[in-house]
């Protein structure tokens, strides 16, 4: 049986009819065909489905659409002019914070995320925080300085807007 | 030949393909739709050895559920191998009257959704009257509970043997040293994991299937012999792939099915396999057992090698690399970078009910490093000298290159000793030996809880074989050879440079790096270079991406197409120009005229042959379109290697392994691009560290694999990496059209060994020496323990 | 790994979720965070018919500060409150920073968005971190069920693995945890190779020297979380012989790795509660 669900996704209504059991991954990628979110384990370990929750980092891939009446998700094809985002992708690129891109997008959800809750993290809080996001390819080092760079070149500036559009 | 401008050979260019990836829109297999797609789910084997005693589908689902005896005209998956003595297995792709490991394919299930497949899925009905699992290599050899082949009388799918007199050299070696040493199944767990969408496309009568594939061409060759088609009527494509390191290089039986289901239901269909699926039904790499002596002189000089070597290569030979491959490429490269009088290696090619192997990033070259290099420090506490000092003893020596081998390898170029020299000096030795003389580390103080941390050093050495060509690879006698490898080059009519290329980039940056050598050889912009590969109705043939093979192959092929292409554009610019083609040279995105100003753009020349034929002579043959295949002068493959070298902080009371320090000296020749190469090596170490400390696929006595999640098959974070050093030597190959060296696999290659050198310096004082990968907290504890027990002679330790 | 089918219905009241669950008969799950019933059902470790979804329940999220009760002051929390905000102090918080860093040690920022307090404890693997933590703060289960209201003692709550006292039509819908007194040292060492992962033991310890209190509770240990009721073990530092009779007779000592291990978190813990400064570490 299908309930109705209606939600924000990337700033846009969205309305659906969803079986229960179809998880919110599934939901955005093959209903909506915003496939930047990647489905890796399907049990919340590797974070290639986090996506922005209500503004936070979830995991698409164990959370139930139909469970996200009046929510807001955000996956990474609604952060391409989020000024944190624009910075991540230049640091990614300028740093080699990806190989095969697979587990791109949810690593950069994550990153973003740990720019703007923790403006202060080292590199050891850094790797910490990205216990969560697996790579096969890039053994990290990248993804570590991309961030770092971001972070260091925020301290040395004025606050920007960070809500996404 | 290193690169003279800033965006050819020798450039860290940034990555042109980011930026698709970093907006999300790279296209993966599971990101493609097509309209009326269906969904795939298999029914897998429960049990890890069984026959088939009974099968019956869903009713009224009959259409949807599928066995194999339903895949009219389907023919197994054979990978045969020449070498003598190889015995063939049948691989059908849905079992037909026995399985042979846990999650083996026996029913193919089809619905509107994947849920819904697997709902079908687990009303399938099959019947298993199990048999002995042979779980065990050892066992399966020489004391089989059961046969997993009947008709072999054993199994063993290869036995092979480089033999060797060593009966001089064993009376005079003052140093012995046995040991037995073990590397456990892993998963190579790519984050996406293998995937195949498959239509019928009537118009051209063709099977038309995207693949997450490292080797189209091959794939398209193998589907053709198992669905007995011919291959103008199957199309592969390869889109972007998430991560293959050698657990996408193979004909899949869910291709198989899925390419006959297509053509069956003439719509498309599509799996895309899980994680759970990936780990229990795919754990199929790394398992090697030695049995190991090194005989060497008193002061370590290394004499002579005696090895026998089992290599667990599960229930079935895989296309197209066999069975054979990795249990025969460890006699013949055991060796390593290391000079002797004599050696004999025999390995076993076993067969067990678990997955069938697959080479895995660094192939057999990561189990014999971890044996050879964890018994040379054996060799050198013997001797009573410094680990490295024993390296240097025996590397093959820079004067000695090119260098073949004891067993015919031919080392192109290197100087082995100073990537050690320096790796010591890196890693900064005598610091470490200080503090461990001072026993400052150790701290024997149970009321700090950082008591009983010990600090050690490891150090490993190996050589890397890439880019095999045809002259080395054709005696394996596998459905695959690789031979001249092509390149197509063309320009369009608006000045881009399309190149098209048969291997597969999944991470290898090629579609930056070829347009580096592009721009290297015509000094066209790399931003005007665009690569097309994955595709087979739009690249020409090639084995694909394996073997650390593609900046030498690929790379040559598209130096040496670029060349020519760049002939064809001075001899339009020349007789546009009025000028002889040797007064015209390749500069600044076109093509100059040599002491003046006059010059014309690429889009000048294309638009010219293009647009304007009419202006040019009608004796101009040659068009802007050049397809040319390239083999290195010498094609017995480049030689990249690596000294690895790492400090652990060992705790025992826990068992956990802290890496304080890692340094990596590599010679990969000319580097056409250190950022990219710098990322392989450190992703390389990243599961090389994977190997070393935290992955293993356990498999319980009835053949069950025991790590089913994530959860439980502990992949490294971004906590597990230590600081990483990483220093260059650059020694050209003599061979390959700029120099370069294939590397990709080496990251994965030495750290096991480097670490576990490193944790038994740390515990030699315990009397502990682990030669078992992975070093996991439990066997460092026991191992202390065990050797508590044995100093003390007591027999309780509660 | 998709999961079987169930229905799902979302209560709007803890009554409306007493009785979806009862009218069941024992074939619906609760599902709060979903951040562990998210894997089990993908991976069809489980297969109910029915979802009772009561992330929509808002008295669940409520945190009552001023419970000064006859138990002594303490806070309640909801049981839809998230790890994460216990993590970022958006909630209040009477332990001194135990509850926020062991939430802080829960997987990973993503999961701790989600998942819930109440969740975790009902999910009762024996490797969560609340089951031992509530054990360690004497928290209580705050239960509404077809017979009405009842309060059970954390450390009876758990019955092994993935057990629970809770029967078919029970809800958690709320935990009671003691402000810890003034001077109170804790310590909550936990042993695991990579952050976010399982632990392997994980040894939590109060002690508050003016009181002459201790207490010690092994969890991970494959069951749930066991109380150690020995004094003695910390009179002088740490004793590691009584240490391990005790772990012995609480029946931790079947695998001699294991043992080690809870060893050596106890041998830390007591490092962590004899140094501490008192308010608390970050």
């Amino acid at each position: 049986m299908k309930h109705p669900v209606r939600l924000q996704v990337n700033g846009r209504a969205v309305e659906a009819q969803v079986e229960p059991r179809l998880n919110l991954a599934d939901f955005v990628r093959d209903h909506l065909h915003l496939t930047a979110t990647h489905v890796g384990c399907e049990h919340g370990v590797c974070g290639a489905c986090t996506v922005l929750l209500d503004g936070a980092p979830a995991r698409a891939c164990i959370n139930f659409a139909v469970r996200c009446d009046g929510r807001d998700v955000r996956t990474l094809e609604g952060l391409s002019c989020d000024p944190v985002m624009v910075r991540l992708r230049a640091a990614f690129t300028a740093e080699h914070a990806l190989q095969c891109g697979y587990c791109t997008p949810g690593m950069l959800i994550t990153a973003r995320d740990i720019v703007l809750r923790l403006p202060d993290a080292d590199e050891a809080r850094i790797r910490v925080e990205l216990a969560g996001n697996l790579c096969r390819c890039t053994g990290y080092a990248g993804i570590v300085r991309a961030i770092a760079s971001v972070l260091e070149a925020r301290l040395s500036e004025p606050s920007e807007p960070s809500e996404p559009r | 030949m290193a690169g003279t401008a800033h965006k050819g050979v020798g450039a860290s260019l940034p990555r042109k393909e980011d930026a698709r990836f970093l907006l999300g829109e790279g296209e993966f297999v599971g990101d493609i739709h097509r309209p009326g797609m269906l969904e795939v789910a298999f029914v897998r084997a429960p049990v890890a050895h069984a026959r088939i005693a009974g099968r019956l589908k869903p009713a009224g689902f009959e259409g949807r559920v599928f066995f194999m005896q339903d895949l009219d005209g389907v023919a197994p998956i054979r990978a045969v191998s020449g070498l003598p003595g190889f015995k063939a297995s049948d691989l059908w792709p849905l079992a037909r009257d026995k399985v042979r490991h846990v999650g083996e394919a026996v029913a193919m299930c089809v619905a509107e959704t994947r849920a819904e497949a697997e709902d079908l899925a687990a009303q399938v009905m099959v019947e298993y009257d199990e048999l002995p699992a042979v779980v065990d290599m050892e066992a399966a050899l020489s004391a089989p509970p059961a046969l997993l082949h009947e008709q072999w009388g054993d199994n063993v799918f290869l036995e092979s043997l480089v033999d060797g007199d060593l009966a001089a050299i064993r009376a005079r070696a003052e140093i012995r040293i046995t040991r037995r040493l073990r590397t456990a199944r892993q998963s190579m767990a790519p984050i996406e994991g293998r995937a195949v969408l498959c239509e019928w496309n009537g118009r051209l009568g063709q099977l038309e299937m995207h693949s997450a594939a490292q080797m189209p061409h091959i794939t398209r060759a193998g589907l053709s012999e198992c669905l007995g088609i011919d291959q103008g009527a199957i199309r592969v494509i390869a889109p972007d792939v998430g991560g293959g390191f050698g657990y996408k290089g193979i004909l899949l039986p869910e291709e198989v099915c899925l390419g006959w289901l297509a053509r069956h239901l003439r719509r498309p269909v599509r799996w895309l396999e899980d994680r759970r699926e990936q780990l229990t039904a795919n754990a199929n790499c790394r398992e090697h057992h030695y049995d190991l002596t090194l005989h060497a002189d008193r002061d370590g000089r290394l004499l002579a090698i005696d090895c026998e070597a089992i290599v667990d290569s599960g229930a079935y030979s895989l296309y197209p690399f066999s069975a054979c491959l990795e249990a025969a490429q460890v006699g013949s490269i055991l060796p390593g970078p290391y000079t002797m009088e004599g050696y004999r290696c025999r390995t076993w090619s076993v067969a067990t009910n678990k997955p069938g192997i697959l080479p895995y990033r660094g192939v057999a070259r990561t189990g014999v490093c971890f044996a050879l290099e964890v018994t040379l420090d054996a060799v050198a506490r013997a001797a009573g000298r410094e680990p490295y000092e024993v390296r240097l003893l025996n590397l093959v020596q820079p004067g000695q290159m090119p260098y073949d081998n004891i067993t015919r390898k031919h080392f192109d170029s290197g100087d082995y000793p100073e990537a050690v020299r320096r790796a010591v000096a890196a890693i900064d030795l005598p610091k470490w030996r200080a503090a461990q003389a001072t026993g400052e580390d150790a701290g024997t103080d149970m009321a700090d809880p950082r008591g009983g941390r010990r600090i050690g050093v490891g150090f490993a050495v190996y050589c890397e074989q890439g880019a095999h060509g045809t002259s080395v690879y054709h005696g394996w006698g596998i459905p695959m050879v690789p031979g001249r490898e092509p390149c197509a080059a063309r320009l369009s009519p608006d000045g881009i440079l399309e190149l098209r290329i048969g291997a597969h980039s999944h991470g290898q940056s090629l579609e930056t790096t070829l347009a580096q050598v592009a721009h290297e050889v015509l000094s066209i912009d790399p931003e005007q270079v665009r690569l097309v590969h994955g595709d087979t109705a739009m690249t020409p043939y090639s084995t694909g991406t394996w073997g650390s093979r593609c900046m030498v192959m690929s790379g040559g092929a598209v130096a040496q197409s670029c060349t020519e292409l760049g002939e064809r554009v001075k001899a339009i610019a020349s007789a546009v120009l009025d000028v002889p083609p040797d007064a015209l040279q390749l500069r600044d995105g076109g093509v100059h005229v040599r002491g003046s100003d006059r010059c014309l753009s690429f889009a000048e020349v294309a638009h010219l042959f293009y647009r304007q034929p009419q202006r040019l002579p009608p004796t101009l043959e040659a068009g802007l379109e050049v397809v040319t295949g390239y083999r290195p002068e010498v094609d017995t493959g480049t030689f990249s290697y690596a000294c690895h070298a790492v400090v652990v902080s060992v705790d025992t009371q826990l068992g956990h392994v802290e890496l304080l320090d890692y340094v990596i000296v590599e010679d990969g020749g000319t580097l056409v691009n250190p950022m990219v190469v710098d990322g392989q090596i450190i992703g390389g170490t990243a599961q090389g560290i994977g190997t070393a400390l935290y992955e293993e696929m356990p498999y319980d006595m009835q053949g069950q694999p025991l790590a089913s999640t994530l959860a439980d098959y502990m992949l490294p974070g971004a906590t597990e990496m230590p600081p990483l050093r990483i220093e260059h030597l650059q020694t050209p190959s003599p061979y390959t059209r700029f120099g370069q060296k294939g590397l990709g696999e080496g990251g994965a290659i030495a750290p096991p060994a480097a670490i576990v050198n490193a944790i038994n310096d740390a515990l030699a004082p315990l009397g502990v020496e682990l030669t078992e990968t992975p070093a996991t907290p439990r066997r460092i504890l026991a191992a202390i323990e065990a050797a508590e027990v044995e100093r003390s002679g007591s027999g309780t330790h509660a | 790994m998709k999961p079987a089918p169930f229905d799902w219905l979302q209560a709007r009241t803890v009554d409306e979720a007493v009785g979806a669950l009862v009218a069941a008969e024992g074939d619906a799950l609760v599902v709060a965070g979903s951040q562990s019933l998210g894997p089990m059902l993908n991976l069809r470790l489980v297969q109910p018919s029915l979802l009772v979804d009561i992330r929509g329940i808002e008295g669940l999220l409520a945190v009552d500060e001023a419970d000064d009760g006859a138990a002594g002051p303490a806070i309640t929390y909801g049981s839809l409150v998230t790890h994460a905000a216990i993590e970022d102090g958006r909630v209040a918080d009477g332990t001194n920073g135990l509850m926020p860093q062991v939430a802080r040690g829960i997987a990973y920022r993503a999961i701790r968005t989600c998942g819930t307090i109440g969740g975790s404890v009902c999910h009762a693997d024996p490797a969560g971190d609340w089951g031992t933590a509530l054990t360690l703060l004497s928290a209580t289960a705050l239960i509404e069920g077809p017979a009405g209201r009842r309060a059970v003692p954390i450390e009876g709550f758990f019955l092994g693995p993935f057990g629970t006292v809770l029967a078919p039509g029970d809800l958690l819908v709320g935990l009671r945890v003691p402000r810890l007194p003034p001077g109170t040292r804790w310590a909550y060492e936990k042993c695991c190779r990579k952050p976010g992962e399982f632990a392997e033991s994980i040894v939590g310890m109060l002690r508050n020297e003016a009181q002459g209190t201790c207490r010690i509770v092994v969890g991970a240990n494959g069951g749930a979380p066991v109380v150690i009721d020995d004094r003695g073990i910390l009179r002088d530092g740490f004793d590691p012989v009584r240490a391990r009779a005790a772990l012995a007779s609480a029946g931790l000592d079947g695998d001699p790795y294991l043992l080690k291990l809870h060893l050596a978190m106890m041998q830390r813990a007591a490092l962590e509660v004899s140094t501490q400064v008192p308010g608390g570490r970050r």
